[in-house]
This record gives C-alpha cells, structure tokens and sequence, in this order.
C-alpha cells in the first residue's frame, strides 16, 4: 500500500461540516493563532483549514463522518495546554474543539461518580466537585486543561502518589469514532470483566483512536483536612533518600514533590513571594521536598505531620515547616504549581522530557542529564514527583539559532531516554508522546510494540484520518502494509 | 519590652462569599483563618523580638469563638509566648466602638499579670468587614499614641520609628512608647511554622479572659448597625480587541476609553 495522502478540505466540505454542526465552524481569518500550537512550539506549528467546535456528540459523529467519507485529517483539541505537540494539525484538516462541550451534566452522589462533557476544565470540575464535599483526585499541574485531554494523555500529576492517575478515574464514556459511530465504553461500576478494556485503550490514546463526548468519572469523599510540609535539604541526593523512608515509616502522602533552589528562586520572584528557606542554621539549602498529607482528623493530622518529620529530620533534613493554613498551603503549592511558567518566563528555546524512573534511582538519572549539559549552550532545570519518579526536565537555550538547539536537544533526548529505560523506567510518565516523541518511543518500545498499536489504531481508524502524524503513526512514514 | 498583638479570626478571604438565605453573607462553610493584616502585624513584632533579642516577650489576645483557639495556637507557633481568648459567643451583636472596650478591659487585666505593654499590634483593617476603626478606637480608649499603616519599625531607648504608608510612599513617624501601631502588608511575608514550634504550640494552654470581667455589657451595645448587606453586582465581560496589528489594538482600545471618558 503506498503511503496515505489526505484530501484538501473544499468550500463544498465546509458547507457540509456548516451544516452537520448547525454553524459551529470557523474558517480563514476566523481562526485564531492559537489553534496552530499547543505549549510546546518547538515541535512545530500548523494551522488547521476548519475549526469545528462542537456542542454535542450528534455534531462531533456527523462531522467525523464527512471527514472519514472525504479523508479529510481530524485533530481533537481541548484547552491546547499538551506539552507534545498532540493537538496540532500536522496535516491541516480540521480541528475539532470540545471547548464548547463544557458541561458538568450530572452528579450520582450515593454512586460517587459525575457525568461530564470533555471540555470542562480540570480546575472546574475540581472546584464543583469540592462544593459538594467531594474530590476528584487526578490534580495535574495544568489546572486549566480539559479532562477530555487529561483521560487522553492519562495525566497523572501531584496526588498520583496516593491517589493514582487518571486512567483510575475513568469510570464510562461515549466516544465518536473516526467512522462517525458512537460506542459508550465503561459503565458506572467499579469491575469491570467483560470483554477487553476498550474504554483502557482510549484512556492514553492522545485523540488518535477516537473523540470522546461524555465522561463518567469516579469521586471520593473530600478528606475534611490537608496538611503540607516544606522539608529542606542541604543536596538532593538527601532530599530524594528520604522518600522511600516516608513509605517505609507507613506514611502515605496524597502528593511528594522536590524542587531544587535555583528552579525556586526564580518561581518567587515570578510569584513576589518568599516561601522557602534558602539558608536555615547556617546551612545552604539546595533541595526541597514538599509533602502533603490529608485526613479527616486535624489532630490525627498533625500527628502524621510529627511522624513525618521525625523521618525525613533523621534523612538529613534541616527542618520541617509546617503549612496548614489556606493561605500557607496556597503559598507553598502556587511555587510549585508556577516553575513551569518561570522556567517558559525565562527561555527562549524549550524542550523537554517527563521520564519516570525508580524512585530510588531518581538522583542518579538526574546527575546523567546535568553532567550532558557541559560544553553545550543550553541550562537544565528540573523538578517533579518524587513520590512516584515522574521528572520534569527542560532543556533551557537563550540562543536564537532554533536548528542548533533541535539537534542538541535530539542528542541530549537519545541519551537521557536510553539512561531512563537502563535504570527500569519510561520515557513519558505522564505528558504523552504526541508528535514530538515519537521517534524515541519507536526506538523504546520496539517495531513489535509499534506494529501492535499501529494496527490497533487501524481497526479504530480504517482511514487513518484521526490525529495523523501522532503516537504510533505518521502517513509519511509509517503507512505501509506491513 | 512587652508587646501585645490583636488578632481576629475571619473567613478564609480567598474564598467567595455569597448570600446566604437569610440575608446574611453564608460564611459558615469557610474556613476560618486568623486575619491577614493581623498575621502581618505579627510577624512585625515577631522581627522586632528577634531583633532586640533581650527577653521581648509576645501575648497574642483574641475576641472571638470558641474554634479561634486554633488561630491562636498558629500564633503561638509562629511568634507569640502567650495567647489569650475573650470567648464572645454571648454577644449578639456590637460594633468597632464596643471591641475596643472589651481590648481595654483585656489590656487592664493583662498589664495586672504582666506589666505595661510598651507596643500594641493590630491589623490596619480585618479581611472581613475592613472598616479599619478597632486600632484607633482602642488607642483613644487606652490614651495612648496611634500610628496607621504600619510598614516598619525600630524601637531605639524608649521611641518607636514607624514607616506609615501613604497613597505616593511611606512617612517616617517617630512617638514615644507606648503606642498603638495599626499594621499594612510590609516587604516581607509571615514566616510557616518550624515543626518544633508547632509541636510546641500545641502542648501550649490558651487562657481564656471572662467577658464579664472585662467590660460592662451595655458599653457593647453597637453603635454603628448594619443596614443591609449585599453582593456586589458581577462585573460585565470585558470585550476583545483583535485588530490587525498590536499598535491598531492599541489605538482602538485608547479610543474606547476615550469615548467611554475614562481618559
């Protein structure tokens, strides 16, 4: 089979997408800047020919049934905060927004699940969902993504270490196949052994196999309190070594982070706040861990909080602080939340990398990547979970040459990917492959792996219409019969 | 030197309050914290400790709640070697006027234990209702110096040197000890709690002053009523301007202001 090629999207096209979603399409001029990238630019830019932003699942089928009909390429796209390059149209076509589809639709609270539409925000649900005593735990950094994209990349985030990730969440869902029928997946149970897990599948699957409309997702009971811990260390080796005695000591932290100081001091002085120490006793700090505990009893809290310290005081430690204000833990949390946007703040040219390793191999891997930055033009900075080994690396330029820095990156990349799978871990804990990792996924997983997912993709999308270019199948590449 | 530092417990302030069906803000839900300008005001004197170095003690004193012994547990940890509650749960109603006649009487009875207070700390203002008027009425109450809007301090011998902060900056204001200092956000923010001293503060008794013995109930009787509370009406979308170039955007959303009169 030779390699596939799409078909322009024509005035008669639009016409039928116009009429198939009542008018919901923009074109030309009327599309913004913003749908030709998502937050990492670095792996390129494109503008889509059609943006049709749909209100209900009748729209999305019919849309995908035009598209399927005429092989036009479909791109799903939500709050576009993907950090892989899922959401852009790499080979034009249409994009298909579920912003519009932004509805909290139905609360089952004696079931402890919600009914959504995908494009709610994760801040949003989060909040609604506090209203009435309950919390969604999933708690990615980006908290003005859209569910639909978290349960499409299964973001993971702060409380994964307690609580897991999205994919554990995912109860049900109606999703739009790329043929334009519509399948509901998952029901509002807990077990599930009936068939296999298509609804898994979905979940991870960066908008390649399907669109999903609606989302049933599962809640807990709000903890009544949450305590945090700002634990300071003199290096990170003691920061990390601490960890695997919090879990030892029978502690179980709803999220683990670490920082390092200088990643911090530039996120204050983003945010004008001081939080944490930077020299306490007379001992430089260069490491943080930040810990939160919750529970539904303050004192029984405070008690965790006096066990914890007693650990992580033994591991090296210089001292505890204590957060259990709402302004405190505001404080403590909004650094953490904000190093991203710092380090985009103070970069000109960005990539990165979300490996997760061992935890215990986490200080190892990391002193790999820094010691690859010397006698190159860029800065590493760092931070992520230190509970559950998921890091956030970026390669940090200032120069204008974006080449050079591709090439330096893609060196740097091969390395660090080959030196996580060496030490028992992945190459994406949490961020996804979209188009930008592809080729190192290919060189991680295998041709076999490749050929699995490729022909999975086949079977969801006989056209290969839907998010060309991402995951597991490029059509410059990668359509052949194999 | 002695120093006093009042505290209020509000709502949390970063949470929204709306009405309740009553009629009244519906704050039971929130949860409350010790007031920001008094966590300010602590921390102020909390430096100052630390800077004299010379036995300064702190007493952290409290109208409110029963639940506002956890505020002052905070204090303790953060600062303060003492705190006291006036539980005012029997109160229905009063106004600034009326808290500052329990604070005199709490003073009163403090000075009874501990001697004079050479420096008494407020919030400029509480989060909840900013009116700003417990500070100054409790300074005209004791006869004692106030100075607003405290940005800063240094105590030298017997004389206080008080950044005030004004609309354009700051005013240098020396007086003469004792003084009644209301508190703004200075340059730095509270410090958290070590675990040490949080610990330490939990082992820590809160003593509690009998409202009765502070004050007589009709010097409570509130002055000032609340007419009407109401939320403030929601601001209107703002409108987006996207011309062709950034300066085009630029001169269309001068003009808009223009026409609406603002410049």
């Amino acid at each position: 089979m030779d390699k596939i090629s799409y078909n322009k999207v024509t005035k008669d096209i639009v016409e039928q997408l116009s009429k198939a979603c009542n008018g919901h399409v923009l074109t030309g001029d009327q599309i913004n800047d913003d749908f030709c990238h998502d937050e990492m630019r670095i792996y390129g830019t494109a503008m889509p020919d059609v943006v049709v932003e749909a209100e209900t699942t009748e729209e999305v089928a019919a849309v995908m049934k035009i598209c399927n009909e005429h092989e036009i390429p479909v791109t799903p796209s939500g709050a576009r905060t993907d950090l892989a390059g899922g959401p852009v149209a790499k080979y034009g076509g249409v994009i298909l927004s579920t912003m519009k589809m932004n509805k909290i639709l139905s609360y089952d609270v004696d079931n402890l699940v919600v009914t959504i539409q995908p494009g709610v925000l994760l801040n949003d649900l989060a909040q609604d969902a506090l209203s009435k005593g309950l919390m969604y735990p999933p708690d990615p950094g980006e908290k003005f993504a859209t569910v639909g994209g978290n349960v499409s990349t299964n973001a993971g985030g702060m409380r994964a270490v307690k609580y897991g990730t999205t994919r554990d969440y995912v109860r049900a869902m109606t999703v739009v196949l790329p043929t334009g029928e519509v399948v509901h997946e998952g029901a509002t149970v807990s077990k599930c052994s009936s068939g296999y897990g298509i609804k898994d599948i979905m979940i991870g699957s960066e908008g390649t196999l399907g669109i999903i409309t609606e989302l049933t997702l599962k809640l807990i009971v709000a903890p009544k309190a949450t305590m945090s811990m700002i634990v300071p260390f003199p290096t990170l080796e003691e920061a990390i070594g601490a960890v695997p005695k919090l879990f030892a000591a029978h502690l179980n932290p709803q999220a683990l982070e670490f920082m390092e100081k200088d990643v911090v001091i530039d996120t204050e002085k983003l945010l004008g706040k001081e939080v944490y120490p930077k020299t306490m006793e007379g001992v430089d700090i260069n490491a943080y861990v930040l810990v939160t505990f919750d529970g539904n009893d303050e004192d029984g809290l405070m008690d965790t909080i006096e066990a914890a310290s007693e650990v992580v005081l033994e591991a090296g430690a210089v001292d505890v602080l204590v957060a259990d204000t709402p302004q405190q833990l505001r404080d403590a949390w909004a650094i953490r939340s904000s190093l991203l946007e710092s380090i985009e703040g103070n970069t000109k040219l960005l990539d990165e990398c979300d490996v997760v390793v061992p935890i215990t191999k986490i200080p190892e891997f990391l002193t790999y990547a820094k010691s690859l930055q010397e006698g190159h033009s860029y800065t590493i900075k760092d931070f992520g979970h230190a509970g559950d080994g998921n890091l956030h690396i970026y390669l940090c330029s200032n120069d204008d040459d974006k080449e050079a820095f591709m090439k330096e990156s893609d060196e740097f990349m091969k390395k660090v990917y080959v030196k996580a799978v060496e030490l028992g871990g992945l190459i994406s804990g949490e961020h996804g492959i979209g188009s930008g990792k592809m080729d190192y996924l290919k060189d991680f997983v295998g041709p076999v792996n490749m050929r699995l997912m490729r022909g999975i993709k086949q079977v969801f999308d006989p056209n290969m219409i839907l998010n060309p270019g991402k995951v597991c199948f490029d059509p410059e590449e990668d359509y052949t019969n194999e | 030197m002695n120093i006093l530092v009042c505290i209020k417990q509000v709502p949390d302030d970063s949470v929204e309050v709306t009405m309740g069906a009553d009629g009244k803000p519906a704050v039971e839900g929130i949860t409350p914290v010790v007031n920001a300008f008094d966590t300010y005001a602590l921390e102020m004197a909390t430096r100052l400790k630390e800077t004299l170095d010379d036995g300064s003690e702190i007493t952290a004193l409290c109208i409110g709640p029963d639940s506002a012994k956890n505020s002052l547990k905070n204090c303790l940890a953060v600062g303060a070697d003492y705190a006291y509650l006036v539980n005012n749960e029997s109160v229905d109603e009063t106004d600034a006027m009326g808290i500052a006649h329990i604070l005199k009487g709490a003073v009163e009875k403090l000075v009874a234990e501990k001697g004079k207070f050479d420096l008494i700390f407020t919030g400029k203002e509480a989060t909840d209702v900013a009116l700003g008027h417990t500070g100054i009425y409790l300074a005209y109450r004791l006869g004692a110096a106030v100075i607003t809007d405290a940005m800063d301090l240094e105590v030298k011998g017997d004389r206080v040197t008080v950044k005030h902060e004004t609309e354009e900056g700051h005013r240098v204001i020396e007086a003469p000890l004792p003084v009644v200092l209301t508190v703004t956000k200075p340059a730095y923010d509270p410090r958290y709690p070590t675990i040490k001293n949080k610990m330490a503060a939990r082992r820590k008794p809160i003593d509690e002053l009998k409202l009765g013995d502070l004050v007589a109930m009709d010097q409570l009787t509130a002055k000032i009523k609340t007419v009407s509370e109401y939320e403030p009406p929601r601001r209107a979308a703002g409108v987006k301007i996207k011309e062709e170039s950034e300066e085009e955007s630029a001169v269309k959303a001068i003009q808009m202001m223009v026409d609406a009169k603002v410049l």
